[in-house]
């Protein structure tokens, strides 16, 4: 047995994430075992928001982007005051790394260049957090730029807006710096920023800002923003293109499919098939997951991620689930692992026309699919949360 | 009988029930979070004009995608059409696209289940 999912919570800035030694080996996972002693999880029943993304940047990305967390909020009711303050400084965040995330409009860039964009609801705020590509040359002006932006208070950030909107100093790229003003007088609160060598030319630029969930809060004074590196040295390293953390309802699945759609999987053909699979696998969720804090609003909180191992990618998604369920779950995938080919073809038409399993709920098929789609076997884990419930895991590869 | 037109949305496909027109078709993508729900309506009115049907029906399909509880639902769909069949000739018409295999396949699936004339229409 290999299985090395690991979740920690080490990193301040992102409540979790997971740390995964790919590929998974694991055949015959014994429930529950070997975990016991992890202190998982932490995170995740906070339900904290989690939301990083790492690959090129389109418009229909951004929009998805923005339509997901726009999801997020509602369903967590979070008042349109706010949430306008969050879109006005995510549209920002995310045009930001549109335009530069290409070092001289070089698209050919390396998956460490990639741009990088990170949401999370940490300490009554939500926190965004902008990754790109930029010139060692560019450096001196940009930190000169934001450190003038941070050091002025409200009035004196207007004045300053005003005073070089007139001065019509435009860069090239078509940012005097307004956009970074903006964003610090929407925010209430300063830009934090950090950069990362890449080579001798051109380096990693994050900038981090964030929105108080409280109208009255005073302005936030630090924020780790090594943790931010860190999560993504972690999702380089494991090839991670995509975590979401939060919430998940009908709405928010079509959201990510979107985000999906513009991806370049290759063949179209696997394109579909990872489609299909995103589908059964998510809406799993929001038919099958449990919330561990029954009080809560909002979609069933789901743990899913991207990865890319070679050729293949990896689909995981991770929710509670009554303990009561756990067994019949096992089970079946189980018996789904044990049979091939036309053994599988043939139990799903034996499903397919079971209509005693037929209700809003289930139709019994989307495990089987998720075998069929992925031809080989379903990667899964139980880990024990309470005397109530469990968090199950499901890995397929495609 | 009335007309049943659902429009397409991003999860549910458009869907057109016109015994007037001998038209009827379902097309797009059908991913619901409720299957049942959706389908619910056709059901209703495939159950009712098969008490009046005289003539015979071409019913077409022409799905880009569905989810596997969408196809629970699909497959219930057939099944009625067999039982109409039983009175008219009703023939089905499974379009997919050049190309998508999964969609041909799924089309082959019901095809072999089902004792209806069904015809795999490759489109472009």
């Amino acid at each position: 047995m290999n299985f090395t999912l690991i979740f920690f919570e080490n990193c301040r800035y992102c409540s979790i994430f997971a740390k995964i030694e790919f590929p998974i080996k694991m055949d015959n996972v014994q429930v529950g075992k070997q975990l016991n002693e992890l202190t998982l999880f932490e995170g995740l029943q906070r339900e904290d928001l989690v939301y990083v993304y790492r690959g090129a940047f389109s418009q229909v990305i951004t929009d998805s982007i923005i339509a997901l967390t726009e999801n997020n909020l509602d369903s967590v009711g979070e008042s349109s005051k706010l949430k306008k303050r969050v879109f006005s400084i995510m549209v920002e965040c995310l045009q930001n790394i549109t335009r530069h995330q290409y070092v001289d409009g070089n698209e050919n860039q390396s998956a460490e260049q990639s741009g990088l964009f990170v949401i999370c609801n940490k300490d009554r705020a939500y926190q965004m957090t902008s990754g790109n590509v930029v010139t060692k040359e560019a450096i001196p002006h940009l930190k000169q730029l934001l450190d003038k932006v941070n050091s002025l208070d409200k009035d004196a950030l207007k004045e300053y807006y005003k005073q070089v909107l007139e001065d019509g100093s435009i860069s090239k790229k078509g940012g005097a710096g307004l956009g970074l003003i903006e964003m610090a007088r929407k925010s209430g609160n300063k830009l934090f920023y950090t950069f990362e060598d890449i080579d001798d030319k051109i380096s990693y630029f994050y900038m981090n800002t964030s929105i108080s969930q409280l109208m009255d809060e005073e302005p936030i004074e630090f924020v780790e923003i090594q943790d931010v590196v860190a999560l993504h040295k972690f999702v380089l390293e494991k090839n991670i293109m995509l975590i979401f953390n939060g919430g998940l309802n009908q709405r928010s699945l079509i959201d990510i499919l979107s985000l999906i759609d513009e991806q370049a999987f290759g063949r179209l053909d696997r394109k579909k098939k990872m489609y299909n699979v995103m589908v059964e696998m998510l809406q799993n969720v929001v038919k099958h997951g449990s919330k561990k804090d029954v009080g809560k609003v909002g979609g069933n909180p789901v743990l899913f991620y991207i990865a890319q191992n070679g050729d293949d990618f990896i689909l995981n998604s991770g929710n509670y689930i009554d303990n009561s369920s756990v067994d019949k779950v096992v089970e079946k995938l189980n018996y789904l692992n044990s049979l091939e080919g036309k053994e599988l073809d043939e139990y799903y038409t034996h499903c397919l026309l079971d209509f005693d399993i037929d209700n809003s709920k289930e139709a019994g098929l989307g495990l089987i699919d998720l075998r069929m789609k992925s031809a080989r076997k379903i990667k899964y884990d139980v880990l024990p949360v309470n005397d109530s419930m469990s968090f199950i895991l499901i890995q397929v590869t495609i | 009988m009335e007309v049943l037109h659902i429009e397409g949305t991003e999860d549910t496909p458009e869907v057109l029930l016109d015994s007037g027109n001998n038209t009827f078709s379902i097309s797009g993508r059908s991913f619901p979070e409720n299957a049942i729900e959706f389908y619910e309506p056709i059901f209703a009115w495939l159950q009712k004009y098969a008490e009046e049907v005289e003539n015979d029906m071409e019913f077409e399909f022409c799905m880009e995608y569905f989810n596997t509880s969408s196809s629970k639902q699909i497959a219930k769909i057939f099944l009625l059409l067999e039982k109409i069949n039983e009175n008219v000739f009703v023939q089905v018409i499974w379009k997919y696209k050049k190309e998508d295999s999964d969609m041909m396949a799924s089309g082959m699936r019901f095809s072999k289940l089902l004792n209806l004339e069904f015809e795999l229409r490759e489109v472009e």
